[in-house]
C-alpha cells in the first residue's frame, strides 16, 4: 500500500517536460560538437586547430572581450551610484529611472544602432552656428569604439540596473550607509568597506550577463562595421562549414561558463533575461 | 470511543522521530491545544489530523471511522493556516463559498450559507473586498468562517493567531472560542504560547520533541505541573534540585536550607535527588512567627513589568524568581541586599522528570 | 522650499531640492544622448524625405506597400507562435522543477541551462541549428536512418517560418523558465492544502486557484517573449542571410541594402515596431502592477 502511495505520486508528467526541455537543451549542442569533430575522422580536433589558427580570430576575440570589460566599467560606473543615490536619498526618481532601464526593450539593437550612426555620424557643432567642436565620431576608430562601448552599456542597463538594484535592496543598503555614518564612517570608507563588498556577488552577476551579451553581439558591431568577434564569425560561416561549428561550441561553453559563475555567486538568485 | 481518537501515531521523517507513539481522545465539542515550543512535533500531529501528513504507524478515527489513509479532500476537517492562505484571487465571499463550489452545492444554498458565515464574522461590509485589501485580524477570520462553510467535524487551527498583532491576538481568540462554543464544534489548537492555550482550552496537550509531557485542563497544567519542563515551559516556574530528607514527613534539603512539602513523597528514600518547583508569586517576604520554609538569600536583580515586580533572588548555589505585586505602597530591597522569603508547604511542588 | 512627494502608493518622502537630482544627473545625460535623442532622431528621420524635406510618405508606405506590411505581419506572427510555444513549453518547465516534485537539484541545473540558453542566440544558435536539422544535420540523420522519418521530404525546411520559429523558440522557452520559476515560488504552499482541505481535488486547485493567480505573471511573460521575438535580428539574419524578411531584416535593407535603399521608409518601420513594442511593454507593466497587487 505505501509502494502505490509513492507510484501515485510519482511526478511522470513532471519528468516527461524535464526531458523534452533537456533534449531541447542539449541536441543542438551535440550537433554542433558532433559536426565540429566531422571535418577529418583522423585529426577530430583539425577545426579547432584550425578555427584558432587563424589571426583575425584572436584579433576579433580579444577586442571583442576588451569591448565587454569597457562596457562592463562605464555600466558598473553609471549604473551603481545611480541606484545608490535613488535607494538613499531619491526614491522619488526609482519610477522614471527604472522605466528608462526597461526602455532598450522597446529601443531593440537594430533600431538604436541606426539612430546612433544618424546622430553621431555628422560632426558636433555649437547650436546654431557653424563651428565645428569635433568630427562624427563615426570616422575615427576612438570615436566608434566609444559609440559602440555606449550602445552595448543602453543595452546591458536592464540587466545590470535590475542586478545592481536588487542586491542592494537585499542588504538594505540605506540603513548599512546609516549606521556607518553613525559610527563616523567617512564617503570614502562607506563606498570601499560598506557598499562595493556587499553588492559583490550582484556586481558579478550583472557583470558577466554584460560579458555574455556583448562578446558576441553582432547587430551594433556590424553595422557599426567594428572588426569584433560576432561579425567575424558570421563571416567565418558565410565560406567555412567547420570552424564556425568549433567556435559556436566554444562560445556557448563561454557563456555556460559565465552563467555557471552567476548561479555561483548568487546562489541560484540570478537572473538572466535575453538580450538579441 | 471518543469522537476524535488518535491511536498510538508515531511519524518518521528519515530517522528523525518527529511524533512517538500519541496518544489521545478528544470528546465532541471539546477545545483541545497543544502546547510546546518549536519542532515538538504538535504541528506534524495537527497535519496528520488533516491528511497532510501519513503517519508512519498508528491510527486516527474520526466518529468511528478510520480516517488515517483518506486524502485530505476526503476528509472534512477544516482547517486553520498562520499565514491564513486566503486564495488571492478571491473576494471574501468566493473564500468562504469556495468549499461549497467545489463540492458542487446549489447556487442559493451556497449564498446563504455564506452570508451566514459573513455575519458570523462580522465582515458584512468586506464581503466583497480582496484579501489584500483586508488587515491581518479580518483575513484570519475569512479563513475562519471559509473553514468552517463546510461544516467540519473538526476545526484545526495551526498557530492562527501568531501573526497577528498583540491586541488583536487576544481579541480574536475569544472571538474564535465564543464561536466554537455556540457551534458546539470540536477544535484542536496548536500554539507555543502557553497564555494562549490557558485562557482558551478545555484542556492542554503540552509537548515536547514528538512526546506528550502532560494532559490536563488548563488548571492542572498551571497549578500542578508534573514535569521539568512544563513547569519551565508553562508560567516559568523555579527549578531546582534537593535531597530528600525524609520521604514520610516531606522534608528535603537543598544546599542546606530545609524545604518543608505539604505531603510526603511518594517512591522515594532518603538521600535520593528531587526536582522540585515553586511558581514566582507563591513568594512573599517574611511574615512574623513563621516556622518552616524560611529561605534567605541575595537580591541579584530587581524588573519592573508593570502590574508586577520581579525580583531574582540566589539562595544556595540556585537562583530564583519572585514575583511581587507593584503596590506604590511596596518597599523593595536593594540589589546586594541580603533577605528573608518564604512559601507555603503547598507551594513546593516535587516533579517527575 | 520644502515639498513633500506623495507617491501613488501614499509613500511620504522628504523633502528634496535640485541639488539632490545631480546625484542622478550622469544616468539622465547618458540616456538622453544614447537612447532618446537617438530614437527622436529617427523619429524625425522617419517624416524626410532624401533631400531632407517633410513628407508623410514614410508613414503612408508603412500602410500601403504590400512588403511592408507582410513583414510585419510575419514578425508578428513569429514573435506570438514562438512566444506562445516557448510560453507553454517554458511553463511546463519551471512547474516541473518548482512545484512539479522533480529533485531540487535539477532546478538549479534547469535555471543555469536558462541563463545560458536565453542569451544564446546570433550566429551560434544559427549554426547550432543547422547542424541539428539542417539538411545534412545531425537529428535530420537520426530520424531518417533510425524512425523513417524523412523531414525535409515531409516538407521541413529550416530557413522557413517553421525553421525559424524552431530556432527562436531556443532562446524563448528558457526566458519563461527564468520569468515563471519565481512566480510558481511565489504560489504557497497552503494556498494548495487549504484548497484539499475545503474538499478540491488537484484539477479544481488548478483551475480556481493557481492559474487565476498565474494568469497575469503568465501573459505578462508571454508579452516578454513576443518582443524578445520580435526585436531579434541577428539570429534571423545569421540563418536566412535575409531570406526570410522580418521586420527587422528589412530595416536593415532598407538603411543599408544594395538592393532595397530608402532610409527615410526603414526608419518609419523602426518607429512602428517601436510602437509595437511600447504597447507590448505597457502591457507587461500594467500585468505586472496586478500580479503584484495580488502577491503583496
Amino acid at each position: 500500500m505505501k509502494f502505490l502511495y509513492r507510484l501515485r505520486n510519482f511526478p511522470f508528467w513532471s519528468w516527461l517536460w524535464f526531458i523534452i526541455g533537456a533534449l531541447y537543451f542539449i541536441l543542438p549542442l551535440l550537433a554542433t560538437f558532433e559536426f565540429s569533430l566531422s571535418w577529418d575522422p583522423a585529426i577530430p580536433w583539425k577545426a579547432y586547430q584550425r578555427a584558432f589558427e587563424d589571426n583575425d580570430f584572436w584579433e576579433t576575440f580579444i577586442y571583442s572581450n576588451v569591448l565587454a570589460v569597457a562596457t562592463i566599467f562605464f555600466s558598473v560606473l553609471l549604473v551603481v551610484p545611480t541606484a545608490y543615490w535613488i535607494r538613499l536619498r531619491l526614491p522619488q526618481a526609482r519610477r522614471i529611472v527604472e522605466f528608462i532601464t526597461l526602455m532598450p526593450f522597446v529601443v531593440p539593437a537594430i533600431i538604436l544602432v541606426f539612430g546612433l550612426i544618424r546622430i553621431y555620424s555628422s560632426p558636433f557643432t555649437i547650436p546654431f552656428t557653424d563651428i565645428q567642436l569635433m568630427q562624427p565620431l563615426t570616422n575615427f576608430k576612438m570615436g566608434t569604439n566609444i559609440l559602440i562601448v555606449a550602445g552595448y552599456t543602453v543595452l546591458a542597463m536592464p540587466y545590470m540596473y535590475r542586478s545592481v538594484d536588487t542586491g542592494m535592496r537585499t542588504v538594505d543598503i540605506a540603513t548599512l550607509t546609516e549606521a556607518a555614518q553613525s559610527l563616523g564612517a567617512s564617503w570614502y570608507v562607506i563606498i570601499t568597506k560598506i557598499i562595493l563588498p556587499n553588492i559583490r556577488s550582484a556586481l558579478l552577476s550583472g557583470a558577466l550577463l554584460t560579458f555574455a551579451i556583448v562578446v558576441g553581439e553582432v547587430t551594433l558591431a556590424s553595422f557599426l562595421g567594428v572588426d569584433a568577434f560576432g561579425p567575424y564569425l558570421f563571416l567565418l560561416g558565410q565560406h567555412r562549414a567547420y570552424e564556425p561549428a568549433a567556435l559556436s561550441f566554444v562560445s556557448f561553453l563561454l557563456t555556460w561558463f559565465a552563467m555557471g559563475m552567476i548561479q555561483m555567486v548568487t546562489g541560484g538568485q540570478g537572473q538572466a533575461q535575453g538580450a538579441h | 470511543m471518543a469522537y476524535l481518537s488518535i491511536s498510538k501515531v508515531t511519524k518518521q521523517f528519515g530517522d528523525t522521530v518527529v511524533v512517538d507513539n500519541f496518544n489521545l481522545d478528544i470528546e465532541k465539542g471539546e477545545f483541545v491545544s497543544f502546547l510546546g515550543p518549536s519542532g515538538c512535533g504538535k504541528t506534524t500531529t495537527l497535519r496528520m489530523v488533516a491528511g497532510f501528513e501519513l503517519p508512519t504507524s498508528g491510527q486516527i478515527f474520526l466518529d468511528g471511522v478510520d480516517i488515517t489513509d483518506k486524502s485530505p479532500n476526503q476528509r472534512n476537517v477544516g482547517m486553520i493556516f498562520q499565514s491564513y492562505a486566503l486564495f488571492p484571487n478571491m473576494t471574501v465571499e468566493q473564500n468562504i463559498g469556495f468549499g461549497l463550489t467545489v463540492r458542487k452545492l446549489e447556487k442559493d444554498v451556497i449564498k446563504q450559507r455564506v452570508d451566514e458565515m459573513v455575519r458570523l464574522i462580522h465582515l458584512e461590509k468586506h464581503a466583497h473586498k480582496y484579501p489584500y485589501q483586508l488587515s491581518g485580524g479580518q483575513q484570519q477570520r475569512v479563513s475562519l468562517a471559509r473553514a468552517l462553510a463546510n461544516r467540519p467535524q473538526v476545526l484545526l487551527l495551526d498557530e492562527p493567531l501568531s501573526a497577528l498583532d498583540a491586541k488583536i491576538r487576544v481579541s480574536l481568540r475569544s472571538e474564535i472560542r465564543a464561536i466554537q462554543k455556540s457551534l458546539g464544534i470540536t477544535a484542536i489548537f496548536v500554539t507555543h504560547d502557553q497564555e494562549e492555550a490557558l485562557s482558551i482550552s478545555d484542556r492542554i496537550v503540552v509537548m515536547n520533541v514528538g512526546e506528550m509531557e502532560q494532559v490536563g485542563t488548563p488548571f492542572e497544567i498551571y497549578n500542578f505541573p508534573k514535569t521539568r519542563f512544563v513547569a519551565n515551559f508553562v508560567g516559568s516556574l523555579n527549578t531546582a534540585e534537593a535531597q530528600v530528607l525524609d520521604p514520610a514527613n516531606g522534608l528535603l534539603t537543598m544546599d542546606g536550607i530545609q524545604l518543608q512539602t505539604h505531603e510526603g513523597i511518594i517512591g522515594k528514600k532518603k538521600g535520593d535527588k528531587v526536582t522540585f518547583a515553586i511558581r514566582p508569586e507563591r513568594f512573599s517576604f517574611v511574615a512574623e512567627g513563621k516556622k518552616e520554609n524560611l529561605l534567605e538569600g541575595t537580591v541579584i536583580n530587581i524588573t519592573f513589568l508593570g502590574s508586577v515586580v520581579r525580583i531574582q533572588m540566589q539562595i544556595g548555589n540556585s537562583t530564583f524568581n519572585m514575583d511581587t505585586f507593584n503596590r506604590p505602597s511596596l518597599e523593595l530591597p536593594k540589589i546586594g541586599e541580603k533577605c528573608q522569603v518564604t512559601c507555603s508547604t503547598k507551594a513546593v511542588l516535587i516533579l517527575e522528570g | 522650499m520644502a515639498q513633500t512627494a506623495i507617491t501613488p502608493q501614499g509613500k511620504i518622502y522628504p523633502p528634496t531640492n535640485w541639488k539632490t537630482w545631480l546625484g542622478v544627473a550622469p544616468f539622465f545625460i547618458f540616456a538622453i544622448l544614447f537612447l532618446f535623442l537617438p530614437s527622436l532622431r529617427l523619429f524625425t528621420a522617419s517624416f524626410t524625405d532624401p533631400e531632407g524635406n517633410f513628407t508623410l510618405n514614410n508613414i503612408i508606405q508603412l500602410f500601403s506597400e504590400k512588403y511592408i506590411v507582410d513583414a510585419y505581419k510575419l514578425s508578428i506572427q513569429i514573435s506570438a507562435v514562438t512566444a506562445l510555444g516557448g510560453g507553454i513549453l517554458g511553463f511546463l518547465l519551471a512547474y516541473s522543477v518548482t512545484v512539479g516534485g522533480l529533485p531540487k537539484s535539477l532546478r538549479s541545473i534547469l535555471i543555469t541551462f536558462s541563463g545560458v540558453a536565453s542569451n544564446f542566440a546570433g550566429v551560434p544558435l544559427a549554426f547550432a541549428f543547422v547542424a541539428t536539422i539542417g539538411r545534412q544535420g545531425f537529428m535530420t540523420h537520426i530520424l531518417r536512418d533510425y524512425f523513417g522519418m524523412d523531414i525535409y521530404e515531409a516538407g521541413f525546411n529550416l530557413y522557413s517560418f517553421a525553421g525559424l520559429s524552431l530556432v527562436y523558440m531556443y532562446f524563448q522557452f528558457p526566458l519563461m523558465v527564468l520569468i515563471m520559476a519565481p512566480a510558481l515560488d511565489g504560489l504557497k504552499k497552503e494556498w494548495r492544502e487549504a484548497a484539499e482541505n475545503l474538499g478540491a481535488s488537484t484539477a479544481q486547485y488548478w483551475l480556481k486557484v493557481a492559474m487565476p493567480v498565474l494568469l497575469p505573471s503568465i501573459l505578462g511573460a508571454m508579452i516578454l517573449l513576443f518582443g524578445n521575438a520580435f526585436g531579434a535580428y541577428a539570429t534571423a539574419y545569421a540563418l536566412t542571410g535575409g531570406r526570410i524578411g522580418v521586420v527587422t531584416i528589412q530595416i536593415g535593407a532598407q538603411i543599408r541594402g544594395d538592393v532595397l535603399y530608402n532610409p527615410g521608409l526603414g526608419y518609419a518601420m523602426a518607429i512602428g515596431m517601436v510602437v509595437i513594442m511600447a504597447i507590448s511593454l505597457a502591457g507587461y507593466s500594467w500585468l505586472q502592477a496586478k500580479t503584484e497587487r495580488w502577491l503583496k
